[in-house]
């Protein structure tokens, strides 16, 4: 890098860590600044720190997890054999990912905490005013001082220590995790279901319209593609409400429990997704079919059914594939919209219930798992990528 | 088959499988009775619980010592079978019945007193505790210890900054504005000494030096003087004091004064039983009102809470009238979508839909015949900011109630049948008449006052904020408001718009010059709508205060007291003569339910008087309508009144909009 752009970079980076301290106060902005800086930290490590790196916070989650479910000695022989497995034999991307997780769900945290106190109003705020006494009661009971960094010290404590995302502070008598517990699965299978179904229409739209551009096919993909991600969500949802079940009579209007319920909110879902895959898949097809390597096959007197599943397939799916990881983190955490469309107690209504409610316990709690999986996600997105594509596969 | 394809279609099969997993099945039998609830319960706590889709549930698996008779909403008998209530009004014995929790105890009177203290004591931080401050001691239990530790920390703190910088004597506008900031009246909301009822009440002129030293000298007797009631207080209230059991089956309670709606705050769930031994087991924290915990004593019990999506509740067998309770089982749904919650109702999948549809379609819904829309006990107002101008000045405040016309947004607004509100109290309290009102339509009288405040033709006034919280219909109708303001006076104003807590900050903060509000009274009684009003009042927010508003709040919440004390300030009263006439029948009644009901009239007198302070002298508000509680109802729902029905055949409204569900039945059972 030249002289005159580090200089540069240096006054950026600076004015941005002032910025940061005047908008959030000196401390807060500091301490902001410094764990984005370890956070981005993690990727200049080298080969055997990330992996050193990476295990022990492995090792740090597994045992966060398991001491809370099965006690102290058994949670360290759970964590360990995993952390020791890993040092050895796991990829080192994967640990790479791990240990940049760790250190930025803190920063999230962290972020989050302040932000959500610089927001106007707070959890104890109801229309019937209470006194000073009452509300200074109330935090006391919940752990919610009035100090965003306390805030911070006693969440990250209740965490790490007590491995529990703490109390709601609005719906009262229940834990975060006991609030998110049984709505994951509920958005996990809607989302899969959802998700499947918008893989493999907008696959088979998307490729065929690629493999035929201009023609009927490629209009109709075009069409749907247009549709499906300009209308939204409610106005799909409501159409598919008014004609099956108010209309037709053969689906329950909304509520959940049986197989029924599962129909419409899942199109609902699907429909949007549907459109970007077959987009994506578009592309693909229609870049990878120009590539020397589909030209050599045909060359090579390969049938065109052949030349299609066997090489372009593989080039026209990989957008899909990178954008499927983050996309998947947001369809499993639910839809706020579809959920109260179709009464569904799924994890999407926390997002905004949260939010609204000034419930920072809910807001954490789902930030944290909304971060965890698409930093998941996009790994095993990218894992897939070097499966599908050997160019990759030898940088991990 | 190639392996791209073979690993596509081996990962959306995974998926697939990996749904049939996750997804169980867990329908129930259809309920005999389901309804939307509205928003999720947050709390099943008789104590603690706030709003109406908890009160629903509470109030049906729970049970107080009386419980609302469903055709006329008076007390009936429940867990008291009987009770003998004192000549002077002030006693109440209460007979507990043989009754069981869920899990075998035996109700006794001991459940009473646990449960009411438990709601009085601070440390339970209710935010429904001032429900029961007429029995003797309970407000002295509940909040005199943290009284006096403001009375003497911050606030002697606050003040001695004030003193400093206003050393030679201050003015008293700045005065209030401390005060508003550090609670003041409500830290001395029970001060007699003059030394600080002098300068609480003071709002205008100028305070001198020494009035402001006789103020913070007189607060450190005023602590001790709380202290030592507290103290009292803890060693005697639930023991020989408010509330106290005198065997297992006997409660007496002791009020302070007369309090004519006792009975009904008795059937609210606030004084329900809560069962200790469940409540303080070890281990629990504050879920002991989750379903594998509960125990409870109502019609119901909670079989089931699946949240975001419902409640089941099944008839509870040991329920001392359980061959009352006609439906087995119900289904609450939580739901936060209008439309759902319509389309669900017209598919036949909920028997009791209240108020949660689409408002846009109020028009065609009132047609429908299982439409029921009834005057409710709320009212629509805006605050205004009477702390700063223009709406410090009371001839501005008047005339933009005079150029509103309430009629329009009534009629092509909302148009449910709501009712204009000219007052701010919802017509039909039992005994209660609305005083006279300065407000009306009258645009020219409105530009009058306008011209004389110093702003003819609403040259030179500000531009003012018509401030919500995020609500189409609010929305609406801020709207409305602006541009008649702006037609009628040729002001500017401008409708604006924050979420509920954004709102709320900004309330607060006195940080706007006009803010909507709609008030649901707690009891049917004007008091719940009045004492808001009172100077500091925690949901007063308007930083108005009248000092004879609330010495007329303060006398009627004891009449008594104006039998013997002075009366020489009732001149300047509007109608001084009536109450007159009032105290005297009390005085020279001898028979006690005579001299009873002779007080009653007199305290709504005072309420009265206190109402038009409010609504035709001083004017903080802008009232717009009062609502109308509206919804559908299967026509199967037998024992839903949403109007009341009388012995002699009159009928009311259901302004408390309350349907108890232990009183509900299916024409036939599905």
């Amino acid at each position: 890098m030249s002289r005159s752009a580090r200089v540069l970079s240096s006054l950026a980076l600076a004015a941005v860590v002032l910025g940061l301290c005047r908008a959030l106060g000196t401390v807060e902005g500091l301490a902001l600044a410094g764990g984005l800086a370890l956070v981005s930290g993690t990727a200049f490590l080298g080969g055997g720190a990330a992996r050193a790196v990476g295990a022990v916070f492995l090792g740090g989650l597994l045992f966060g997890f398991a001491r809370a479910r099965c006690g102290t000695g058994l949670g360290l022989a759970v964590a360990l054999v995993p952390a020791v497995l890993a040092y050895r034999f796991a990829p080192v991307r994967v640990l790479r990912r791990v240990a940049f997780l760790v250190p930025s769900l803190v920063v999230l945290v962290f972020a989050t905490t302040i932000l959500m106190y610089r927001a106007p109003g707070s959890p104890f705020a109801g229309e019937r005013m209470s006194t000073p006494q009452v509300e200074a009661r109330l935090r006391e009971h919940y752990g919610v001082p009035k100090s965003a960094v306390a805030f911070f010290g006693i969440y990250m404590k209740r965490l790490v220590v007590d491995g529990t995302l703490g109390p709601s502070l609005k719906v009262r008598g229940r834990s975060v995790e006991s609030l998110l517990a049984p709505a994951l699965p509920v958005s996990i299978s809607l989302g899969l279901l959802a998700l499947t179904l918008a893989t493999a229409s907008g696959l088979a739209l998307g490729v065929l319209a690629g493999l035929r551009p201009n023609r009927a096919i490629d209009h109709l993909t075009i069409g749907i593609a247009t549709v499906g991600v300009s209308l939204p969500s409610f106005v799909i949802g409501a159409t598919l409400m008014v004609v099956l079940s108010l209309g037709l009579g053969v689906l329950p209007v909304a509520g959940w429990g049986g197989y029924g319920h599962l129909v419409m909110p899942a199109l609902t879902l699907a429909f949007p997704y549907t459109g970007y895959v077959a987009r994506l898949a578009r592309t693909g097809t229609l870049e990878v079919m120009r590539e020397d390597f589909v030209r050599t096959a045909r060359a090579k007197g390969l049938r065109e059914r052949d030349v299609v599943l066997r090489h372009a397939l593989r080039g026209a799916i990989s957008p899909v594939v990178s954008f499927l990881g983050p996309a998947a983190a947001g369809i499993l955490t639910g839809s706020f919209v579809v959920e109260t469309l179709f009464d569904v107690p799924g994890v999407g209504q926390w997002f905004v219930k949260g939010a609204v409610n000034r419930d920072y316990s809910v807001v954490l709690g789902t930030a944290i798992l909304y971060a965890a999986l698409v930093t998941a996600l996009n790994l095993v997105a990218d894992l897939v990528h070097a499966w599908l594509d050997p160019r990759i596969r030898g940088q991990l | 088959m190639d392996r791209t394809l073979l690993g596509i279609v081996a990962s959306l099969g995974g998926a697939l499988a990996l749904v049939g997993f996750t997804f169980r099945s867990t329908v129930d039998g259809p309920a005999d009775f389901r309804f939307a609830n509205q928003t999720e319960v947050s709390s099943l706590d008789p104590q603690l619980l706030v709003g109406q889709p908890e009160s629903r549930i509470a109030e049906a698996i729970f049970e107080g010592l009386t419980r609302y008779d469903p055709k006329t909403l008076s007390p009936a008998p429940a867990m008291a079978e009987r009770w003998e209530v004192s000549p002077d009004g002030k006693r109440y014995t209460f007979h507990i019945r043989q009754a069981e929790w869920t899990d075998g105890h035996p109700v006794t009177a001991g459940d009473f007193v646990y449960s009411w203290k438990r709601l009085l004591d601070p440390a339970t931080a209710s935010e429904y505790a001032y429900l029961l401050f007429s029995l003797r001691g309970a407000e002295a239990f509940n909040s005199f210890d943290g009284l006096a530790e403001d009375l003497e920390g911050p606030i002697p703190r606050a003040l001695a900054a004030f003193q400093k910088a206003h050393a030679g004597g201050a003015d008293a506008k700045s005065f209030q504005a401390l005060a508003r900031k550090i609670h003041l009246s409500d830290a001395l909301r029970r001060a007699t000494a003059p030394a600080l009822q002098n300068l609480l009440g003071r709002s205008t002129g100028s305070i001198e030096k020494d009035e402001l030293d006789a103020f913070v000298a007189a607060l450190a007797p005023e602590a001790r003087r709380l202290r030592e009631a507290a103290v009292h207080a803890k060693a005697h209230f639930g023991v020989d004091e408010g509330v106290f059991a005198r065997d297992a089956r006997t409660l007496e309670v002791d009020l302070a004064a007369p309090t004519p709606y006792f009975l009904s705050l008795t059937a609210y769930h606030t004084t329900m039983p809560s069962p200790r031994w469940v409540v303080e087991a070890p281990g629990r924290r504050d879920d002991w009102f989750l379903p594998e915990h509960i125990v409870t004593n109502g019609p119901f019990r909670l079989a089931k809470w699946i949240v975001n999506d419902h409640i089941r509740l099944e008839r509870n067998e040991k329920y001392w009238g359980h061959a009352d309770v006609a439906l087995r089982t119900i289904d609450a749904l939580s739901l936060e979508n209008e439309t759902t919650a319509l389309n669900l109702y017209l598919s036949g999948a909920l028997d009791w839909l209240p108020e949660q549809y689409p408002k846009d379609l109020a028009s065609d819904i009132r047609k429908r015949p299982d439409f029921y829309g009834e005057r409710g006990m709320v009212v629509y107002f805006y605050r205004l900011n009477t702390t700063r101008p223009p709406f410090d000045d009371r001839r501005v405040r008047l005339a933009v109630n005079l150029a509103v016309n309430r009629t329009l947004i009534v009629r092509d607004v909302l148009g449910l049948g709501q009712t204009e509100a000219t007052t701010f109290v919802p017509p039909g309290m039992t005994g209660y008449t609305a005083p006279e009102t300065a407000i009306s339509y009258d645009v020219p009288r409105a530009r009058a006052l306008l011209a004389e405040a110093g702003y003819p033709d609403g040259r030179g006034f500000p531009s003012i904020g018509i401030l919500y919280n995020t609500s189409a219909q609010h929305k609406q109708i801020a709207e409305e408001v602006a541009s008649e303001l702006r037609k009628n006076l040729g002001i500017e104003a401008r409708a604006y718009n924050q979420e509920w807590q954004s709102f709320q900050t900004t309330i607060r903060a006195l940080d706007y010059d006009m803010s909507r509000m709609g008030w649901i009274g707690d009891y049917a009684d004007p008091n719940t709508f009045l004492d808001m009003w009172l100077t500091g009042g925690g949901n007063n927010q308007t930083g108005w205060s009248s000092p004879l508003y609330d010495r007329l709040l303060h006398t009627a919440a004891d009449v008594s007291e104006l039998e013997t004390g002075d009366v020489s300030w009732l001149d300047s009263l509007a109608h001084p003569d009536a109450v007159r006439k009032s105290l005297d029948e009390t005085r020279s009644a001898t028979d006690p339910a005579v001299k009873l009901a002779a007080r009653a009239r007199t305290r709504m007198l005072l309420l009265g008087e206190a109402e038009r302070v409010l609504v035709h002298d001083e004017l903080p508000i802008l009232p717009v309508y009062f609502y109308v509680v509206s919804g559908l109802v299967s026509p199967k729902v037998k024992g839903f009144y949403p109007r009341l029905v009388f012995e002699d055949g009159h009928t009311t409204p259901n302004l408390m909009d309350i349907h108890p569900l232990r009183d509900i039945r299916m024409e036939e059972t599905r």
